[in-house]
């Protein structure tokens, strides 16, 4: 037989048309007892001590709704993609999940780079992103929710409680990106609210080792609080080299940031006693919920499991408060599912009393002030329900449905 | 007053540390020419050497004086051996070699131990100055780097392997025809330039902490003040880092510490526009 090109193209048109056709036919949830959500973490690479123990918590919520039966009756699957601490793995893993794997939500792209990577495509995709990391806030897009503390959740209190009882005068030493400079604000609002000042903000490249210089200047400034935004490896030396410098124990250091790199278990103890850090939930907290959740951690993970710090238990909480949404909208439609979060959910779980917020579309959080002694955290004080920042009133989806931008606070 | 003393020690520690870090490379690239890509994983072996064995029990100084140097010296040798032999002379090639075995190295570290940074504790104390306080283990780095400068500048010029040395790489055939067997100094200098660099990386290690990257924040400084040095093997270096190292301490004190990197990098290029071939041209007159 002579093949023709008009055969030829005749055929190939033919057969991309039933290959397109068979790939959409199953879309059809309704006809399977399973429903997919994704999990899209830095499981390889620099990044995965978050993406790790992030994954590892979403495990645990997933077997745990599926031990009570699954969710409107269809069995919770989870779809692990590794984003190898590459941001351009993120757009197209997000990509693939939705269209090939069919999935319903997506949680992760913690580092906000990832995040904002992988926003578009969900939302052009129309399916729901549930942010599980903690933030600087400011993030109040209709098909994004975010289930962990946003910058001034943690800051503002933990900035109140210092103010009152360590003193007045504040120095701020960060790392140089968007995260740090903006919480770096808020000292200043706080500051001005509280009666307090602000010695200095010092902002020092990710790479910088050695932090002489740095001592140095804080020294000579003599502030009451040392607040530290200082991320990753390196900067793990500035706590080295503070304490090598005799001044743990002469002025306190509080922080947002520390432990969520598990520094207080890499460092030694003589280099971390007495920081002060505010988290939503940390592994030490003693209720009766959390000791339930760590034995389910430990029946998935082992002994050995990595440290759950407020950082990555938003793994868990993300996935349950969906699954609360999805109970209470009876669908898993993107649009329902979050009608339902915006309705206000109250979840109690290991890290207290958690309630989303329908206008900002972040969470309402138990914020737990707390101190390392000997690499334990222990309670200083409970703050309950601390609210998400409205920055304005700009920060509300019903009033600004197409808002994608992300605000920053203002002095 | 007080300021003054901690500024002046800010810019003696600056200019120990580069010391320290090209200490190793100035035995390998100045000596030989080898332009060692891996020189910065050398430093970080070095520091993980000195972790795993203090975790392990060994006592942290001797971790660090001793532990090291040889387990790097070790793994020198093994690339001396297997890299390096063939490629004596071809400047390109032993680079893309030695950006290979960085890669590699890099890769079985992050590998084996993962990319969560370690650490050890070395508690020296700290001394007061005025309102300021220093630590007294970086002044125990200070000294060490300038114990280790004068222990390489005495063994270069009087004992028999520093003459050795210094005629295998001056002129290689003319010294082979008086009987120095220079495939033999090659390999010795390589495994004491890689055991220094361990040696770098192990004192390092309590003030920075160990990861697998950790290389790549020093080797382009060594590079830097290894090249702008020169030909003269220590002085050269050294006069490099103590006119670098000021620069960067003083204006990372006064301004950031990117204008201080940034500036140690323009007044390196400056250095070799006005010196092309480094600043001991200066005194050996060119090489």
């Amino acid at each position: 037989m002579k093949l023709s090109r008009r055969t030829f193209l005749g055929a190939s048109a033919a057969i991309s048309g039933a290959s397109i056709a068979g790939a959409l036919s199953g879309r059809a949830w309704g006809a399977s007892d399973s429903v997919a959500i994704a999990s899209l973490h830095d499981l390889s690479g620099p990044l995965d001590i978050y993406g790790v123990p992030s994954n590892l918590c979403m495990k645990v919520a997933v077997e745990e709704i599926n031990a009570a039966g699954g969710l409107l009756g269809k069995k919770v699957e989870l779809k692990v993609y590794d984003g190898q601490s590459d941001i351009n793995k993120y757009p197209q893993y997000a990509q693939k999940a939705v269209l090939n794997d069919r999935i319903v939500m997506v949680q992760g792209a913690l580092s906000g780079a990832a995040r904002e990577a992988t926003r578009p495509v969900l939302r052009k995709h129309k399916i729901p992103f549930i942010y599980g990391s903690f933030y600087e806030g400011g993030l109040c897009e209709k098909n994004t929710f975010c289930v962990n503390t946003g910058g001034n959740q943690q800051v503002v209190p933990l900035l109140e409680w210092s103010f009152k009882n360590l003193g007045k005068k504040l120095y701020y030493i960060a790392s140089d990106y968007n995260a740090p400079r903006n919480f770096g604000i808020w000292n200043h609002v706080m500051a001005k609210r509280e009666g307090g000042q602000v010695l200095a903000d010092d902002y020092y490249p990710l790479d910088v080792t050695d932090f002489t210089a740095a001592i140095a200047k804080i020294q000579a400034a003599k502030p009451d609080i040392v607040h530290s935004c200082l991320v990753g490896g390196p900067a793990m030396s500035f706590y080295r080299q503070w304490a090598a410098a005799g001044m743990l124990n002469k002025i306190p250091i509080i922080s947002i940031v520390f432990a969520a790199g598990n520094e207080h278990a890499v460092l030694a103890p003589e280099e971390t006693d007495g920081v002060i850090v505010a988290y939503n939930y940390f592994q030490e907290l003693d209720t009766p919920k959390n000791k339930e959740f760590l034995a389910k951690v430990e029946a998935v993970a082992g002994k050995n499991h990595p440290y759950i710090n407020g950082e990555v238990f938003g793994g868990y909480s993300g996935v349950m408060l969906w699954a609360e949404a999805v109970k209470r909208a009876g669908s898993f439609e993107r649009d329902a599912v979050l009608a339902a979060l915006e309705s206000g959910i109250r979840w109690e779980g290991p890290a207290g009393v958690m309630t989303t917020d329908g206008p900002t579309h972040n969470t309402m959080q138990d914020v737990h002030i707390i101190k390392v002694k000997n690499r334990v955290w222990n309670l200083i004080e409970k703050k309950e329900q601390i609210a998400p920042d409205t920055y304005g009133g700009r920060c509300n989806v019903f009033t600004n449905p197409h808002q994608t931008e992300f605000l920053m606070p203002q002095i | 007053m007080d300021q003054f003393v901690i500024l002046c020690f800010a810019v003696v520690n600056s200019i120990a540390l580069l010391a320290l870090i090209s200490l190793g490379l100035t035995a390998i690239f100045g000596m030989m020419r080898v332009i060692n890509f891996a020189h910065g994983e050398f430093i970080m072996l070095g520091g993980y050497a000195t972790v795993i064995a203090n975790h392990a029990g060994v006592d942290l100084w001797l971790s660090m004086l001793v532990v090291s140097p040889l387990v790097v010296g070790l793994i020198g040798a093994v690339v001396e051996r297997l890299i390096i032999r063939r490629l004596y002379g071809h400047l390109v090639t032993t680079m893309l070699a030695t950006w290979g075995l960085s890669l590699f190295l890099i890769g079985a570290v992050t590998a084996i131990f993962g990319n969560t940074t370690l650490g050890v504790s070395a508690s020296l104390g700290n001394i007061a100055i005025g309102a300021y306080s220093i630590s007294a283990y970086q002044l125990f780095l200070i000294a060490i780097t300038a114990l280790l400068v004068v222990f390489s500048l005495l063994a270069l010029h009087w004992t028999k392997y520093g003459l050795i040395a210094r005629a295998a790489m001056q002129n290689a055939e003319l010294a082979a025809t008086l009987g120095v067997d220079c495939d033999r100094v090659y390999a010795t200098t390589f495994i004491i330039g890689a055991a220094a660099s361990g040696l770098a990386g192990a004192l390092l290690a309590p003030i920075s902490g160990v990861l697998p990257h950790m290389g790549a924040a020093y080797v382009a400084r060594a590079f830097v003040t290894v090249i702008s040095g020169g030909g003269a093997l220590i002085t050269g270096f050294l006069s490099a880092a103590t006119i670098l190292g000021p620069v960067e301490a003083l204006l990372s004190y006064f301004a950031t510490p990117v204008v201080g990197q940034a500036s140690l990098l323009l007044l390196a290029v400056i250095i070799l526009r006005l010196f092309p071939t480094g600043l001991s041209s200066l005194w050996t007159g060119g090489r």
